[in-house]
């Protein structure tokens, strides 16, 4: 049996035009590429510190 | 793909042939984004937006970079009516691809029509309006609103979605399946839409191991849109058919009972105030009528007074000017006067002032007219004496008594001085037979003329009547 209540919370208001760009500005954009590069320099950094 | 070390192109190999960078992981990553995108792109087809949209979403986190992916993703939220979302994947998409890039083409078509951009807006608006008049518990607010939304955007998942919620939570079973049947032509597997879908369907074919709850009463109501107006009418109450005669009897009876209402109510009261103006007017008039009055009265006894007045100046004015008047009277001594000047006539003379004497009391005349008067009488007075002292002897002599005594009388009045005529009057008096007037001319005698031969014989004459 479906409770409305609980049902209603997962409805969120959708963003209107005016709050698109703050919403564009907020995007984090860090992907799984970045997270690799980051850990690859990371190591490399680590390496040659260590040599 | 490139080296996301020195970004030039890579080769099959593991490492960039340019930097030598390790590019295993890197291109397993770009490999996995790819196989995302091209299941997102699969579920996109066969409308499984929500699908489609989860396995775009995995792709972009693995590489943000993924354009195709992006733009697909905003396509994917457009068809789902979800433009703002939408429009933020093209905007991010041009922003890393600025060129030769369908997204700005996306882009343009949506902000070139301001009106659709408006509109749009509009919508979210809306929706939101409902999603808090759903929390506020207004619930059939709610549900106008988001019809109002679905007018505008007809393929906005969301708010089928809440709307086929309030129609579930108010038992309207059908037209929540109605809603839900709409969500599911847009997107296929929308869990969501699923879960519902099930609900509303156990609710319309019951089944015989559930034991369905019982249902609300709640009277069905017939809702359709009007211009801009929701009219929303019960269906099971149908108006009683009214016959002719039924409608003609409650008229009479409407009628009877409004003459009755109008016949003992409003109209003693609006007798009773025609009443009270018409006494409020009875006694102004009244209390005017009373000044009135008394003025009239006032008036009148001026008038009556104003009327004695002009009697009592026409009297005076009759006495001074009319016949026998003053003016006349002092006119009359006036001409006497001037005759005897002129004419030395005794006669005329005397008889203008007999006339004098009879028409005017002496004593209310003037000073100079009683002076004039008197200067007269002494001027023709002896001479007039003399004349009808003689007349009367005559008179007596020959018996006439009563002639004698007019013309002696005259004469004493003329002149008082003449005894002998006064003493003669008595004796015309005492052989007239008068002998009261006798004695009383012979008293007079005695009395102006004593020690005189006429005082003498008037007392013998007046002891020959017996009078002391």
């Amino acid at each position: 049996m479906i409770n409305f209540e609980e049902e209603l919370k997962k409805f969120h208001p959708s963003l209107e035009v005016e709050d698109a760009e703050e919403a564009i500005y907020n995007q984090d954009l860090t992907d799984m590429a970045d997270l690799l590069v980051k850990m690859i320099k990371e190591s490399d950094e680590k390496s040659n510190e260590v040599s | 793909m490139f080296c996301y070390n020195c970004g030039c192109h890579l080769s099959e190999h593991d490492f960039c042939t340019a930097c030598g960078a390790d590019v295993s992981l890197y291109k397993r990553i770009m490999y996995v984004s790819n196989l995302y995108y091209n299941e997102g792109l699969e579920k996109a087809g066969v409308r499984d937006l929500t699908g489609a949209v989860t396995s775009l979403r995995q792709s972009l986190k693995f590489n943000k970079n993924n354009i195709d992916a992006r733009n697909l993703l905003g396509l994917v939220y457009f068809e789902m009516g979800e433009v703002v979302a939408a429009l933020s994947e093209w905007v991010i998409s041009k922003n890393l691809k600025a060129e030769k890039n369908i997204a700005d083409d996306y882009i343009n078509r949506l902000q070139s029509n301001s009106s659709r951009l408006d509109s749009i807006n509009q919508t979210i608006k809306k929706y939101n309006q409902a999603l808090v008049y759903c929390m506020q518990d207004s619930r059939d607010l709610a549900v106008i609103q988001l019809k109002k939304v679905l007018s505008l955007n007809p393929r906005f998942i969301r708010a089928h979605q809440l709307l086929a919620l309030l129609y579930m939570d108010s038992e309207e079973w059908e037209r929540a399946e109605r809603e839900l049947h709409k969500c599911m032509d847009i997107d296929r597997n929308n869990t969501q839409t699923l879960r519902y879908l099930k609900e509303v369907e156990l609710m319309l074919v019951p089944d015989e191991n559930v034991r369905q709850p019982a249902k609300r009463k709640k009277e069905e109501t017939i809702r359709y849109q009007s211009d801009n107006e929701v009219i929303i009418q019960p269906v099971n109450v149908k108006e009683p058919r009214r016959g002719g005669a039924s409608t003609l009897l409650n008229l009479g009876l409407g009628l009877v009972i409004g003459l009755a209402v109008t016949y003992f109510l409003l109209v003693p009261a609006a007798e009773s105030n025609a009443q009270l103006k018409a006494q409020e007017s009875a006694d102004r008039i009244i209390d005017q009528l009373d000044a009135k009055t008394v003025r009239v009265q006032e008036l009148e006894t001026q008038v009556t007074n104003l009327n004695g007045q002009i009697q009592d100046l026409n009297q005076r004015l009759e006495d001074i000017v009319g016949e026998d008047g003053t003016l006349e009277t002092i006119d009359g001594l006036l001409l006497a006067a001037s005759s005897y000047l002129e004419t030395q006539d005794l006669e005329a003379t005397a008889a203008s002032l007999e006339n004098i004497a009879q028409s005017v009391n002496l004593e209310d005349t003037s000073e100079g007219f009683q002076s004039l008067y008197h200067m007269m009488l002494t001027a023709i007075g002896p001479d007039l004496s003399k004349k009808y002292a003689e007349e009367g002897s005559g008179a007596y002599r020959e018996g006439d008594y009563t002639k004698a005594i007019e013309l002696l009388d005259k004469a004493v009045y003329y002149d008082a001085a003449n005894g002998d005529a006064l003493f003669q009057l008595g004796r015309a008096y005492d052989r007239n037979g008068d002998a009261a007037k006798a004695v009383e001319v012979y008293n007079k005698v005695i009395e102006l003329f004593p020690d005189t031969a006429n005082a003498r014989n008037a007392q013998s004459y007046k002891n020959s009547l017996g009078a002391e």
